[in-house]
């Protein structure tokens, strides 16, 4: 396990050292929706391999913050750089980018009209530009990572939510990303399948992977996250370890948030 | 005058020597208005600077009565030196017309694909081209079998517009007969009736292309 100190700096220089590079870095990014300031000057940065946990009351900027980093979401004002590559309203090449973060969505966003195994290949035939043995050949690799291969002829409305989720994570996972982004992606799950989904996510982290995860669900936070966030109002309120976060939260907003997920 | 059912009978083949330009007019029309209509469409989304000046072109191709659009294109255009065979000119007349209430049935047919969809299409880095064709269309075509439909059959019934340009078709070929025999009664009705032959074949067409596209119950 990395411990990560409280102190934002510090943090960091142990992190790139121990990982080595910069996944994504977020500077003094400020966001509006007409007069509404949704992002209040936030600065993150997840080196490479890092798992980030963000969590916080509904209509905090979660969902924004994330959707900023593959640019779903434009910010007015900052620095967001992925991969080395800067991201400004004028960047070119933005699908170029958007194939190395890979994004798993509440709601799934299964595209209904195709099959599983056409869902995970249609980025690979027509962006990546494989043949479509080699891309089903990635396909049922993935499928077979998630478990659930023997789905793979299919439709989305024809698998439980747990397994739709499960298909969405392996067509992300199918671009071969660098950095996984995850919108709350079990908080649309009947119970009895959160965890099916939640293995997934443990055993990619386990793999390496550079994630930052919207979620409340803490026993993963503990589990496998390498730094919780906290965001209220549009702002980083805290972060920390997780057994700091959980144990010895400093800021008020982030203890009361604490007892109500807790109770 | 009363209505003679074995004259009625006999002018058949008559009429029908109109139906070949009638169909081919109708499909060609419809098939433009389709493109046009999408075309209208995606510029329309393109961007937040081109989606008013979509929005007045749309309007205005539907504000103006098809006959202006149609003597429009059929006289005027010679003075510019650009002279077409006057099917020509029906079928793009038509198409342009109807494109104007197509791209009102796309709009309201990518409306009902939830904006997730695109999302995750982008998410994987597809082009927006890509996203279009085989993420949105797709699930769109589900949302306007119905309406699509609905206007297929106003094409058809519009192509007797094409008169005006002396496009030959099934209505020119019962006023044929009508002013030949001086018994007009006898050829609307026999048209009349092969019109309402072929807006059902095209209502079947659309019911088979619905069922086809796995719409069971009309989408919210
Ligand atoms: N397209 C939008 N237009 C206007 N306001 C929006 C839009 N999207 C989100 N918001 C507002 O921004 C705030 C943050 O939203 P979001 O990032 O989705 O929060 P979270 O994911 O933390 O629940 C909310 O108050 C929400 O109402
Ligand atoms: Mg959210």
């Amino acid at each position: 396990m990395t411990s990560n100190p409280t102190d934002e700096q510090a943090g960091m220089g142990s992190i790139q050292t121990v990982r080595g590079g910069t996944a994504v870095s977020i500077e003094n990014v400020s966001k509006w929706y007409g007069n509404f300031q949704v992002l209040r000057d936030v600065n993150l940065h997840v080196a490479t391999g890092e798992r980030i946990v963000v969590c916080g009351p509904s209509g905090s900027g979660k969902s924004t913050l994330i959707r900023c980093v593959n640019q779903l979401e434009k910010h007015q004002r900052g620095r967001i750089v992925v991969n080395g590559t800067e991201l400004r309203p004028g960047t070119k090449g933005l699908p170029a980018i958007r194939r190395e973060v890979g994004m798993v969505f509440q709601q799934f966003n299964l595209f209904p009209h195709l099959n599983v195994i056409d869902n995970c290949t249609l980025a690979l035939v027509r962006a990546r530009k494989l043949a479509r043995n080699a891309a089903e050949a990635v396909a049922m690799e993935n499928l077979t990572r998630v478990r659930i291969p023997e789905q793979a002829k299919k439709f989305p409305a024809q698998l439980s939510g747990g397994q739709q989720q499960r298909v969405a994570i392996a067509r992300a996972l199918c671009m071969k990303p660098k950095i996984m982004l995850f919108d709350e992606p079990t908080s649309a799950l009947d119970p009895e399948m959160i965890k099916e989904v939640l293995d997934v996510m443990t055993r990619l982290a386990d793999e390496g992977m550079t994630m930052i995860c919207v979620t409340h669900e803490m026993g993963f936070a503990r589990e496998v996250a390498d730094r919780v966030i906290f965001m209220d109002g549009g702002e980083i309120v805290e972060q920390a370890n997780p057994a700091e976060f959980f144990s010895n939260p400093v800021q008020v907003r982030t203890r009361q948030f604490l007892s109500q997920l807790l109770h | 005058m009363s209505f003679d059912f074995a004259f009625a009978l006999k002018i058949v083949p008559r009429v029908l020597e109109g139906i070949g330009n009638t169909l081919v007019v109708a499909i060609l029309s419809f098939m433009g208005a389709s493109a046009l209509g999408f075309l209208w469409e995606i510029a329309r989304r393109s961007n937040r600077h081109v989606r008013p000046v979509m929005q007045f072109v749309v309007d205005a191709i539907r504000s103006t009565p098809v006959l202006a659009q149609l003597y429009f294109l059929f006289y005027v255009l010679p003075y510019y030196g650009v002279v077409l065979p006057a099917l020509v000119v029906g079928v793009f007349g038509l198409s342009f017309y109807y494109s104007g209430y197509l791209s009102e049935v796309f709009k309201a047919g990518i409306d009902l694909v939830p904006r997730g969809q695109g999302e995750a299409a982008q998410s994987l880095g597809l082009s927006r081209i890509h996203t279009v064709i085989f993420v949105i269309a797709p699930q769109m075509l589900r949302n306007v079998a119905a309406p699509l439909g609905a206007y297929s059959v106003s094409i058809l019934k519009a192509t007797p517009y094409l008169a005006v340009l002396a496009v030959p078709e099934m209505l020119g070929s019962a006023f044929d007969v009508a002013s030949e025999t001086y018994r007009y009664a006898e050829p609307m009705f026999v048209a009349g009736i092969l019109f309402l032959c072929l807006a059902l074949i095209a209502v079947t067409l659309v019911n088979w292309l619905e069922r086809y596209l796995g719409v069971t119950t009309p989408p919210h």
